[in-house]
């Protein structure tokens, strides 16, 4: 009997997470089918799962629309040259907090903690002012530029960093490596999870960046992927769904691609976010 | 010796310090200075007008719509995706072997792409006529609406599409909180012969405040930022029922050119998440327990 | 690892830095020999029509190779090239050459970033201004000086599905020729929860409403962009006629948006559709069905507001650069030009004589319904523009929207629009 109850339990368990996960997936899948299809065959009354005739040609005429090449190259750089500075401001910051005492310290802390409440949403007005008004817009770097510095890199790094017993940078400060070297051959390895959990966690997080981009960039030169496919179906008349579905598909391959090689890292990643907050 | 000790100390905040006090304490300042000038296409070079601009706001009654689709947009999307990310984070959480990472990914995917992807996709999906949205929904008896395309409806489907894309990142985060909890708390619960809801509300749900205080927050901040699928799926339509705040102030920003109300509108947005934030901890943040 | 890593990421952050002064090394490069012009421009119909814009460019530089070089920029639709051709502006950066929205011209000029044509037309051949269609010339021209070049034009038409009109037992080729036909034909059609009688797309529905305006012999705005109209009794009754269609005989959709239309229309949504002359390609590449298309209906009399994009030239460019932007535009717009320009976009050919181009002879003969939108120009005025534009639209759309779903009434609304644009505009 009881074996029985157990039984039942899982399967309505295992039911539960079927249906969920099936709807979940089923949008992703809609994208992919619409775009294999041919244009007279996606305004079909009853919904079409599996495409026949299948037509790739989408894919090839979406490179003729837009350069989405390049727009994948300007994304990979923007992403990376934040990551770049982030990691160095991060580390510098976080090995300072957790460390050493100064005067100020709680309120400069304060001030970097009060960095991850105010987002890019609100101040992207005057930080296009500012920009405009050193003639930096336009550019990759100006897609990078507010996000240098993290409050919220910052504070993981810092936790990360206190876990490490005090007793080991004594003990290296005595065999004479201490601050820099310090921080650079025992800090930075020992934190390893972390500034790779931050790593993917910035990653996903700007390569899909949209409001800033959209405001300081013009010209297909240094657009980005999100820009290009935000721009690609703004048409007058965007009503070329399979196209658009491809480009869709095109946009999101690069993170979930990623995403399902290093899944484990991934989730690993993002559950550590939370719970050392 | 101390000295130099202490200048290096602050030269390592130095980087971080430079680019936060340009890119987000400095426009905390710029937008409230500038939110007392007119400055817009009738008036091309600013000038200083006092609080008229806040007046102007104030006035202005679609200004109280938007805030009030914001406000609805957080009222549903804050509890619904949190309570569908903590219900099936219990569910993941139980034994069951190698099935749990395609759940997990599964559920966990949209929070891999952008969301003007996913944002194109439900345009699409929600098409009345040829999406999937209807015709499904048409089995489960359900009248074919217009979503996107009516004022009713609008918003509900934007709120049904941002649950879909967000509610895995939190449900990853209650899975770690839960994978937090000791076992041998449910152990002894057991022995005293709770089980069930009982176990739930006297030993899960206390555990995993601090997970639940963080996502909370992350979800404010969230629901407050909404733009790129309102950008890509509505334009703040049908009659601005979809409008947010984020969106209201890049149509005055760069739709209308009025550069004095977007700093104002900025100033106040900047003041209404410090001030939310700030009740959020005080009120909640008390309760939260952290196991040592 | 470490080190490669940290490589790695000074490599991507000094490319980062690099790709400024890359934009720097542009501005200098075209001084001295080549001129290197910069053109944004919309593509506000779809089809691959930027391709097209870079092919006809690439011709222009080949015949100036060395002197002239002018590189097409592809914008995004017609808000979001006129928001970048306005950040670029402010940043004292503008592009040369630029096609924006007709109704954006008086903001622009507010801004003092419009060149005026006059000199360079009165240099050009003979009857070259006067070829271009009368109601495309009115949306160029303030205060008597001439600032823009029509090159992307259109009109709002009328398409029907010739097989729902057999279906309903409508003769399927006559279309409805008056509003009362129309209203009559549409409830015909109707068929609850699966088709819609006749679809006013939403997106450029200002637009449209324009148009109906036009019908019922009223304005908006008076041409000079100062005075606004919305109250008059013409408007009003316009206003009403669409409650009408869609809120009270539900005969079609309140609310929609400018892209989700026509696929409505292929998918068999809806029998009838106003949209742009510019999906008609679209449309016959879509359709698995016959369709017509033909003039709005009259109320009392046939109209249209024309719409589309004009080229313009920067004003702050030095004088060297505003030739060679003049000589592009002047070649662009070409009788033959114009000719494989409306060919291959759809838009309506915006010379009368390149409706002898033999390429457009042959083009029409084949598909006569690209003649319909030009055939209504007969009866089309330019679109209402004024400064502050995009703020005019918002209003005017915020009531058609609230009226189309009931909430207000077509005369209320209507008050408040007058009301809130005339003070917008002055």
């Amino acid at each position: 009997m009881k074996f029985n109850r157990h039984l039942r339990n899982k399967s309505g368990l295992h039911l539960i997470l079927m249906v969920v996960s099936l709807i979940t997936v089923a949008p992703y899948f809609w994208i992919l089918s619409t775009s294999l299809k041919f244009r007279t065959e996606v305004f079909t009354q009853t919904p079409k799962w599996i495409p026949w005739p299948i037509n790739i040609q989408n894919y090839l005429e979406m490179f003729e629309m837009a350069p989405f090449h390049l727009y994948l190259l300007n994304t990979i750089i923007v992403v990376t040259g934040i990551l770049g500075v982030q990691l160095v401001t991060i580390t510098l910051a976080a090995y300072v907090f957790a460390r050493k005492n100064f005067w100020g310290k709680e309120f400069f802390f304060f001030l970097f903690l009060t960095q991850m409440m105010i987002p890019i949403h609100a101040t992207f007005l005057p930080n296009f002012l500012t920009l405009k008004h050193f003639d930096l817009l336009n550019t990759r770097v100006a897609m990078m530029l507010p996000f240098f510095a993290s409050g919220y890199g910052t504070f993981l790094l810092r936790q990360a960093f206190r876990q490490i017993p005090k007793a080991l940078e004594d003990a290296a400060v005595i065999d004479g490596c201490g601050g820099l070297r310090f921080l650079w051959h025992v800090l930075i390895p020992l934190a390893k999870p972390t500034l790779i959990a931050f790593s993917i966690i910035s990653i996903v997080s700007h390569w899909n960046d949209y409001l800033w981009p959209l405001i300081v960039t013009d010209t297909p030169e240094v657009r980005t992927l999100t820009i290009g496919l935000g721009m690609f179906v703004q048409q007058e008349s965007g009503a070329d769904w399979t196209l658009l579905m491809a480009a869709t598909a095109f946009v999101t391959a690069p993170m979930l691609i990623f995403f399902l090689v290093f899944q484990k890292k991934f989730v690993e990643s993002f559950m550590l976010s939370g719970v050392k907050g | 010796m101390k000295r130099i000790y202490r200048l290096t100390t602050y030269g390592y905040l130095l980087p971080g310090l430079f680019f936060m006090g340009i890119f987000t304490f400095i426009p905390v300042f710029m937008s409230a200075y500038l939110s007392l000038f007119k400055w817009n296409i009738n008036n091309p070079e600013p000038s200083f007008t006092w609080f008229s601009n806040y007046i102007e706001v104030f006035k202005a009654p679609l200004f109280w719509l938007v805030l009030r689709n914001n406000l609805v947009y957080a009222f549903t999307t804050i509890p619904l995706s949190m309570s569908l990310a903590l219900f099936l984070a219990i569910l993941i959480n139980q034994k069951m072997g190698w099935v749990r990472s395609l759940y997990r990914g599964s559920l966990f995917y949209p929070t891999m792409i952008p969301m003007v992807a996913a944002a194109m996709l439900w345009v699409w999906i929600f098409n009345p006529g040829l999406g999937i949205f209807n015709y499904y929904l048409g089995f489960l008896g359900f009248p074919k609406l217009e979503w996107l395309y009516d004022m009713r409806y609008a918003l509900i489907a934007i709120i049904i599409m941002s649950i879909w894309k967000n509610f895995g990142y939190y449900m990853l985060i209650f899975l770690a909180g839960l994978q937090g909890i000791p076992n041998h708390y449910y152990e002894a619960a057991a022995i005293e012969g709770a089980t069930g809801w009982k176990q739930f509300r006297y030993i899960t749900f206390p555990m995993l405040a601090p997970a639940t205080l963080f996502v909370f927050i992350v979800a404010i901040i969230s629901s407050f930022q909404v733009f790129d699928q309102v950008f890509v799926m509505t334009q703040g339509g049908p009659g601005d029922r979809t409008n947010v705040l984020v969106f209201y102030i890049y149509q005055h920003a760069f739709r209308f050119w009025d550069l004095g109300m977007g700093s104002t509108l900025t100033t106040l947005f900047i003041l209404g998440l410090l001030v939310a934030i700030w009740l959020v901890f005080r009120v909640i943040g008390r309760r939260v327990y952290y196991e040592v | 690892m470490r080190k490669i890593i940290l490589l790695v990421t000074v490599f991507f952050f000094i490319t980062g830095l690099l790709s400024t002064s890359e934009i720097w090394a542009q501005k200098e490069k075209s001084k001295p020999k080549l001129l290197r012009l910069t053109f944004y421009y919309p593509v506000g119909v779809a089809g691959p029509l930027a391709r097209v814009i870079g092919e006809m460019t690439d011709k222009f530089n080949k015949e100036n190779e060395g002197k002239v070089e002018v590189v097409p920029v592809y914008s995004g639709d017609y808000d979001p090239t006129m928001q970048k051709v306005q950040t670029a502006i402010m940043a004292g950066n503008p592009p040369d050459i630029f096609m924006v929205e007709i109704s954006e011209l008086p903001t622009l000029l507010a801004m003092g970033a419009v060149l005026s044509l006059d000199d360079y037309i009165k240099k050009t051949e003979k009857g070259y201004w006067e070829d271009f269609f009368a109601p495309f010339r009115e949306n160029a021209v303030i205060g008597g000086k001439i600032y823009g070049v029509p090159f992307q034009r259109s009109t709002p038409v009328l398409y029907w599905n010739k097989e729902a009109f057999k279906a309903a037992g409508l003769d399927p080729e006559k279309p409805p020729k008056t509003w009362d036909e129309l209203k009559d034909y549409a409830t015909k059609l109707t068929v609850k929860d699966k088709q819609w009688g006749v679809t006013i797309s939403g997106g450029w529905n200002d637009w449209l409403f324009e148009g109906f305006v036009r019908q019922n012999g009223g304005f908006l705005i008076s041409p000079d962009g100062l005075k606004a109209n919305f109250d008059s009794k013409e408007a009003i009754e316009a206003l009403d006629f669409w409650v009408e269609l869609k809120h009270r005989l539900k005969v079609g959709p309140p609310h929609s948006t400018w892209g989700s239309t026509p696929p409505d229309f292929v998918g068999g949504r809806t029998a009838m559709l106003y949209h742009s002359t510019g999906i008609l390609t679209f449309l016959k590449r879509s359709a698995k069905f016959d369709f017509g298309v033909t003039f709005m209906p009259q109320k009392k009399t046939f109209g249209a507001a024309v719409g589309g994009a004009n080229l313009m030239i920067a004003k702050k460019i030095p004088k060297e650069r505003q030739e060679a932007a003049w000589k592009y535009i002047e070649w662009m717009t070409n009788v033959k030009n114009t000719a494989e320009w409306s060919v291959a976009s759809g838009y309506v050919a915006v010379r009368n004589s390149a409706y002898d181009d033999p390429v457009m002879k042959e083009h029409v003969s084949k598909n006569p319904e690209y003649l319909v939108a030009r055939d209504q120009l007969k009866f089309a005025n330019g679109k209402m523009m004024a400064k502050n534009f995009q703020k005019v639209r918002e209003i005017l759309k915020r009531q058609l929207d609230d009226s189309a779903a009931g909430k207000i009434a077509p005369a209320e609304a209507m008050k408040i629009a007058q009301k809130e644009i005339q003070a917008v505009i002055k």
